[in-house]
């Protein structure tokens, strides 16, 4: 992994199109603006990291699930 | 082509009905055959089986059953990586979570599968939309979706899971489509 050293205001750019600005610093926190082509997708990592997990207990779903499911879409 | 299954067990699959994706689901990017199973149960659930894994299957659904409003909107980059020029040749399905306590089953509404009907190809899409929940809790609006509209819908529960049969997304779409009109008109053999 590449790794820089940016102050406060300072930027980086990837490709010719994709800027990356350090717009504040407050203690453990840092806030980053991105520039980007409309079509650059841009999400927190956690985003993918649920819908990773989303899609593991999604799997572990068998046919009792259904079952259980079934009779209790029955009840009146 | 004969397909084993853990769920169904061995399903005979055809060629064109066969899905593939470039790059897996996330957290399964090595499989990327699969194929849509019906098992033709009352809950409107459909299967997303994988081809190369007899055990991994996802349980899917059709977002418009619980959530007739729910829109998909894709960037020109996303349409192109599918072959797609608009989301009328396409396929939308939600990955659905049913825990223990299937009350509180919930549905990955902020990256749907979108299929290419024609050309089978097949991506999960993060959405940029940063209103919808990866899981979104829909048991109520499902459970009052089947009482409304396929309480009297006797030819559906009739189908045992032992008739799994294959259907095409497009196929699994009319069926969603068909009981919508029946209803609207009120079911003709009701």
């Amino acid at each position: 992994m590449l790794v820089l050293t940016r102050k406060l205001g300072e930027s980086i750019a990837i490709d010719d199109h994709i800027k990356i600005v350090v717009v504040q610093i407050k203690g453990k926190q840092v806030r980053l603006g991105i520039k980007a082509p409309k079509e650059t997708k841009i999400h927190r990592e956690e985003v993918y990291q649920a819908i990773q997990d989303q899609n593991t207990e999604a799997s572990q779903a068998d046919m009792k699930s259904i079952s259980d499911l079934s009779d209790e879409l029955n009840k009146k | 082509m004969k397909v084993n299954t853990t769920r169904f067990g061995e399903l005979e699959v055809e060629k064109k009905d066969i899905i593939t994706f470039k790059e897996g689901l996330l957290g399964f990017e090595k499989l990327t055959k699969f194929f849509i199973v019906d098992p033709g149960d009352q809950t409107l659930i459909l299967w997303f089986q994988s081809i190369d894994d007899a055990a991994t299957a996802f349980p899917i659904i059709e977002p418009k059953i619980f959530l007739p409003d729910y829109s998909v909107r894709l960037l020109p980059a996303e349409l192109a990586s599918l072959d797609l020029e608009g989301l009328n040749d396409a396929s939308i399905y939600t990955i659905l979570t049913i825990p223990e306590v299937v009350t509180e089953m919930s549905a990955n509404l902020k990256a749907p599968i979108i299929i290419n009907n024609k050309t089978k190809l097949a991506r999960q899409i993060v959405l940029q939309d940063s209103k919808l929940e990866v899981k979104h809790k829909m048991y109520v609006n499902l459970k009052k979706y089947i009482s409304t509209f396929t309480s009297d819908d006797t030819a559906r529960t009739k189908n045992k899971l032992s008739e799994a049969t294959v259907v095409e997304p497009a196929e699994a779409q009319n069926i969603a489509l068909d009981d919508n009109d029946n209803k609207a008109v009120k079911s003709p053999e009701a």
